[in-house]
Order: structure tokens, then sequence, then C-alpha cells
């Protein structure tokens, strides 16, 4: 497969012989008949969700008498729901948390499994295999871990430390659900950074060895600012993915207790599919999208700026 | 990775006692964090092996005293684990189906047909992934419910073929293939199902493989969205029916409950373990190039 063959081919490939006779639609045909599947399920499964969902906000939906038009009555009722302050609240405390007890985890992994000479591999498939395990099993088996008298509690017992009961105390019950979730989601990072540690040229080390450089400069000024971009790039898929959150919430906790595990996402759910309330949901759910969009084009003229 | 001579450290940095304290230091805590990886994992399969009694005792211990295997049976019968399984094949198979053919259909002609406008349609593609999630999955339900598709399979196997990520990445590796060989099959008269079922699909089988894991954990994993969509048990997942009648079982006894949370993680972590190499290559090249 020699590039020069594919130069020559290219232009013939446009200069189509045959497409002056027949019509370009023609031409064309089976290109868009490939294509009208995906278009036709994207419209149906997607645009009309996300078009509905800005039109429902205005609407109280009944599947029963039909739907009626109430203005911003929706965005009214939302706003004026202390359970919607609490739930940002605790949704910032949350994607605070994954970044205090989570974000600089896979980092550090990473260059430190980099440096290992013997079972790397091995290290690399024990920090993963969490990934893998499903999200049913990873509630069953951290309620357990968690338990007063489960493997946490039995190994501070035995340092003298009275039981805590991690889930069902509101002080500890969302640090319990991030570090879970730490446990179960940092391989998966791990190994992002790692492609990106082990593709750091060896050469530099070594000019910075010959030059001087402790281990600590040498991972300050070269290892560090080859993943910046990276870090970068983890971080706002970070904020982004934590600031959706419930699931864990709501199955280990029903966003308890006391409401202190209760998310913004896992409010609207609550609103939809408790209170039956799907107006007030979707209209939650465009407030998100409108503060998610304005933090993307924030985000996104910084990046101008900075090249 | 143990062949390169050197990393950060070289092995002169190795003979300095500092280095040594902080590298053992360092081999230390990945020590530590192999061990919290892995003993939750080997605790759930040991308790699962334990008499109940065992399980609920203070502090735990790790290996069971006596080992129980006629946990398994009863936890297969526990709930109808079968159906459940059934149920979750059916909805991964059609979901890699759908896939396969709209999305592949779709890429392969965006990105090997010429079409006009195809710049457009791939921009109307694309921004569906600029669009957080959990702003529509309320829309997204009531949606399904005015088309009549709640409680069916067609609510999973139709919005399979939406996927822009699977679009994306089926799209980036048809750009890699290399044009001529589609100019080569026209010349000898393939028409353009033709290239797309003879030629595109088996040079594709990797990046089709990488989707059949990503969609296989998706259809195993996910508890929630099925939860909403099926509202009868015999359509239940099998993630779905675990939620509901293990996780949430008030009276259950703790050996069973553990032994079938065992039986439903061994099939992912199989999969990971006889794919691993491959699972973790396209983890980083996902990443790295998205």
């Amino acid at each position: 497969m020699g590039e020069p063959a594919t130069a020559m081919l290219k232009p013939e490939a446009k200069s189509e012989p045959a497409g002056r006779r027949t019509s370009r639609w023609k031409k064309h045909l089976w290109g868009y008949l490939f294509i009208l599947p995906a278009i036709v399920i994207f419209i149906l499964f997607l645009w009309v969700p996300i078009i509905k969902g800005a039109v429902y906000s205005f609407f109280t939906i009944d599947f029963v008498k039909g739907n009626t038009f109430v203005g911003f009555d929706n965005y009214a009722r939302v706003l004026h729901d202390p359970d919607v302050w609490t739930a940002v609240k605790n949704t910032l405390y949350y994607m605070f948390l994954t970044v205090i007890i989570g974000f600089w985890v896979p980092i550090v992994a990473s260059i430190a499994i980099s440096e290992l000479r013997f079972f790397q591999g091995f290290a690399r498939i024990a920090a993963y295999l969490p990934f893998v395990v499903p999200g049913v099993v990873l509630y069953g088996m951290w309620r357990w871990m968690y338990d007063p008298v489960g493997p946490i509690n039995g190994l501070l017992s035995s340092f003298g430390v009275e039981p805590v009961s991690f889930i069902s105390d509101g002080r500890w019950s969302m640090i319990s659900i991030v570090f879970m979730e730490t446990w179960q989601q940092f391989g998966s990072a791990m190994l992002i950074y790692l492609a990106g540690v082990l593709s750091i040229p060896r050469d530099w080390y070594e000019a910075a060895e010959i030059d001087g450089a402790g281990v600590w400069n040498r991972i300050r000024y070269i290892t560090i600012p080859s993943i910046r971009n990276l870090i970068v790039l983890m971080f706002i898929l970070q904020i982004i993915g934590t600031s959706q959150a419930y699931q864990s919430q709501l199955a280990l906790l029903d966003g308890g207790p006391n409401n202190t595990t209760l998310t913004y996402a896992l409010l609207i759910v609550k609103y939809a599919f408790n209170q039956l309330d799907y107006g007030s949901a979707t209209a939650l759910g465009m407030l998100m999208f409108i503060v998610l969009s304005l933090l993307g084009l924030l985000q996104f003229k910084m990046n101008k700026e900075d090249y | 990775m143990s062949q390169h001579d050197r990393g950060i450290l070289s092995f002169s940095d190795l003979k300095k006692p500092l280095n040594k304290v902080v590298y053992g230091i360092m081999v230390l805590g990945i020590a530590v964090m192999v061990v919290t990886m892995l003993y939750p994992i080997l605790m759930t399969m040991f308790n699962g092996l334990k008499t109940n009694q065992e399980v609920n005792s203070f502090p735990p211990h790790f290996f069971p005293q006596t080992w129980n295997w006629g946990n398994f049976s009863e936890g297969w019968d526990y709930i109808n684990l079968p159906m459940f399984l059934k149920n979750t094949i059916l909805i991964f198979v059609g979901n890699l189906l759908m896939t396969v053919l709209v999305l592949g259909l779709a890429s392969f002609s965006i990105s090997k047909l010429n079409v006009p406008f195809r710049r457009g349609i791939y921009f109307f593609i694309l921004m569906t992934l600029f669009i957080p999630a959990s702003s529509y999955i309320i829309p997204n339900f009531v949606n399904l419910k005015e088309l009549g598709l709640l409680n069916t399979y067609w609510a999973f196997w139709l919005p399979a073929g939406a996927s822009a990520y699977y679009f994306l990445l089926m799209k980036n590796f048809f750009d890699g293939i290399h044009p001529e060989i589609f100019e080569a099959a026209r010349i000898d008269g393939a028409s353009e199902l033709t290239s797309y079922v003879r030629i595109a699909v088996p040079l594709s089988v990797p990046i089709f493989a990488t989707l059949a894991i990503f969609i296989f954990s998706t259809a195993w994993n996910d508890w929630f969205w099925p939860s909403l969509v099926m509202h009868s048990e015999e359509k239940y997942t099998l993630a779905t029916a675990i939620y509901k009648y293990v996780i949430n079982a008030r009276s259950m006894d703790n050996n069973i409950k553990f032994t079938i949370l065992f039986m439903v993680m061994i099939p992912p972590i199989f999969v990971f373990l006889v794919f691993q190499r491959f699972i973790m290559r396209s983890v980083s090249l996902s990443a790295v190039k998205g």
C-alpha cells in the first residue's frame, strides 16, 4: 500500500467520468440510502427528545387527559422548591469530593506503575478489574464492605476505633459513595494516563539526568507537563460526568439520609417517577442543560485564548 | 514493558539509598492498591461459599471455614436467572446488529462514498454528543411512551442506532482504510453494498469487536434505564432483576446474595481476562484520539 499509488488514484476518483451522464442524485443513491436509516433514528430517538425537552418544560404532562400549556409555571415551581437548592449544593459537594478523593489517584498510579520493573502487566489488570464489575454487584459488595460489622469496620476496630456507619451516617454517606466509585473507576482513567506517560521519549529523562535533574524534578518538569493536556481533558470530562451523577446515590441510599445524597440529576428522576411531574422534571433538565452549555462555552472561549 | 532499559528512574538512581527507600515505598503503595482492588472481589466470591452465620459474624474471615458449593444451585434457583439472562442477551444481540447495520452503513457512506452534504450530516450526528444525557432522559422516556415502545425490546434496539460516539469510532476506523481498495472493487464491478459487506466489514473486525465489548458491558451493567422502560417482570434484564430482587431484598440470606452477585460478575470478568490486551489497548486509544 504505497503512498504514491494513492496519490495517483485520488484525482481520478474525483473526476467521475461516468458522473456527467447519470444525474447526481442517482449516482449517490446508495450513499444516501446507507445514511437514511441513521438520520431517521437520530431524529426520532435523539433530536425529538431533545427538542421535546424544551417544549415539555412549558407543559403539564398528562398521559390520559393530554398535555396543557402552563407557561413558566414549572420553572417557578422548581425554583421555589428548597430541595432543588439542597440538590445543587449536594451536587457541588459531590463534584468537589470526586476531585479531592478521586482525581489525582489515577495520575499518581499511572506514574508509579510505569516505573514498575516487574509485574507491571499484573498491576494494570488488577487496577482495571473493578471497572468491569457490574454496578449492581458493586452496590451489594460495598454495602457489605461499609456495614457496621463489615471488613472496613473490622479493620478499624483492630486499631481500637469505634464502628462508623459509613452509609447511613449523613456525614459519611457522600464520602463513602465517592470512595466506592473511585475504587471502581480509577483503573480506566489510569490506563489512559499510562498510555500518555509511556509515550514520553526515554531520552528526555536521560538528558535531564545528565544535566543533573533529580527524580522529583524529572517528574515535575517532564512527566507532568507532557500529560498536562490529558489531565485537563480528563478534568473536564470528570466535571461533565459528575455533575450528572445519580445512580449510586439512588441505588445505595435513595438520596437519603435526610437528603444528604440527593443530587440534582437524582432530583430530576424523582420529580418524574415519584411525583409523576414530567413537566417540572424536564424544566430541571433544561436548567441543567443551560448551565452546562454556558460552562462549555466559557471553557471553549478560554481554550481559544490559550492558543 | 519490563524490557525498557529505563523509565523516569535510571539504574544508577536506584543505587542511591534515598531513592531506594522511596522506590520501595512506591512498590508497597502499588501492592496495597492491588490488594484493595482484589479484596472486595475475592471477598464476594468467598462470602458466596460461606454459611449464612459465617457471613454475618464479626470480624469477618477471608476464607470460608466450610466450602458450601450448594449455595450455587440455591442461588441459581432463587430468581429466574435463565429468563433474565435471555432478555439481556436479546438486547445485546439486537443492539449490536442495529449498530453494525445502521451506524456501520452510515459511517461507511460518510467516510468512503463522497456523498454531497456529508459534512452537514456528520455535524448533525456529532452535535448530539455535546448535549448532556441527563438533561433529556425524561423527555426520552416520555417520547418512547408516546411511540408505544415501552415494555418492548424495540425500545432498546431502535435507539441503539442513535449513538454518536459509536458512529465516530467507526467513521474514524473507516477513514483509516485505504480508498484504493474500494476503487479497485468498483472497477471490478462491485456495487456499494457489496463493497460494504464484502470488503469493509471483514476489514473492520477489530472495531466491531471493540463495539461488541462496549455494547455487551452496557447491556450487562445497565440497571436503571431498563427498570424504567420494562415494567413487566418477564422482560427485566439481568441487572434490573438483581437490583430489584437481590440488592433491595429485605429478608434474604446474605451468603446466597453474594453467590448471586458472584455469578453475575463472572461473565464480564471472564470476557475481560480473555480479551484484556485488546480491551486495555482500545481504552487508551479511544481516549487519546477523542
